[in-house]
């Protein structure tokens, strides 16, 4: 069982993307994360959540994502979950990160973000819903400043 | 996030203080294109008080500094912080945008 365990309940709409920054941060406070650790799972997340806004309904109807936080020692583990249509983000062709400006668009970047940032990524389609588990374990905590 | 919006010696320059994020980032891209309409051609993007940056933000930047180019200017950004900084390097920013230690530097360049 995890140590501690947090449920964010969002609208589909980016209004509540400062909600889920602020929420990953009171809920990784008693490990006193390395601003580094919170910044990649802010990042991640915030990635994760924005595509399921932008992308995952076409029924201009309200729908909430759900972002289950869980600890287990150093490793925070987010169960992102929608009932949009089924989309594995993780399937994505990689962005090649070489090309010159003027080739570059940013399309994928998110999810290519995501990867880099998290220990583990997994999707699966489960009960009518999409379900993204990501982790990352946390380095040591940060010194007192 | 803050944006302030300062000109120096013909260069614009829009200090970003907070966070750049998937809600904040369509103001940002407001600006950068108010300033191109009124004739700005040379754009520093002071980022010292920028703490965090998402897709969303540098999808706007790489926006900018492309609509810059094909007007016949350019855009650069200074003073990265170092969470900041690596959101640029794991997305294959850093060799292709104009980068600067600090914003005395890039608006003297």
């Amino acid at each position: 069982m995890p140590e501690s365990v947090h449920t964010l309940v969002l609208a589909n709409e980016l209004g509540e993307i400062p909600r889920l920054a602020d929420g990953i941060e009171a809920f990784c406070g008693p490990l006193a994360p390395a601003p580094k650790d919170l910044f990649a799972l802010q990042l991640a997340l915030e990635e994760a959540v924005t595509n399921v806004i932008n992308h995952g309904y076409t029924d201009g109807a309200a729908h909430t994502v759900t972002v289950e936080l869980q600890a287990r020692g150093r490793c925070v583990t987010a169960v992102v979950s929608d009932d949009a249509p089924a989309y594995d983000p993780l399937a994505r062709p990689e962005v090649d990160t070489r090309l010159p400006l003027e080739s570059r668009s940013v399309g994928g970047l998110g999810v290519h973000l995501v990867k880099k940032l998290v220990d583990a990524a997994h999707y699966e389609r489960r009960d009518g819903r999409n379900v993204l588990t990501l982790s990352r374990t946390f380095g040591p905590p940060a010194g007192p400043l | 996030m803050e944006i302030t919006a300062t000109t120096q010696n013909n260069v614009a320059i829009l200090a970003l203080s907070g966070r750049l994020d998937a809600l904040s980032s369509p103001a940002l891209e407001q600006h950068v294109d108010t300033l191109l309409q009124g004739g700005a051609r040379r754009l520093v993007f002071d980022c010292t008080a920028l703490s965090y940056a998402s897709s969303a933000g540098l999808r706007v930047f790489l926006g900018s500094a492309k609509k810059f180019r094909s007007a016949g200017g350019s855009a650069a950004f200074a003073a990265l912080a170092p969470a900041v900084r690596e959101v640029f390097e794991l997305s294959g920013f850093i060799g292709v945008l104009e980068i600067h230690p600090t914003t005395a530097a890039a608006t003297s360049g």
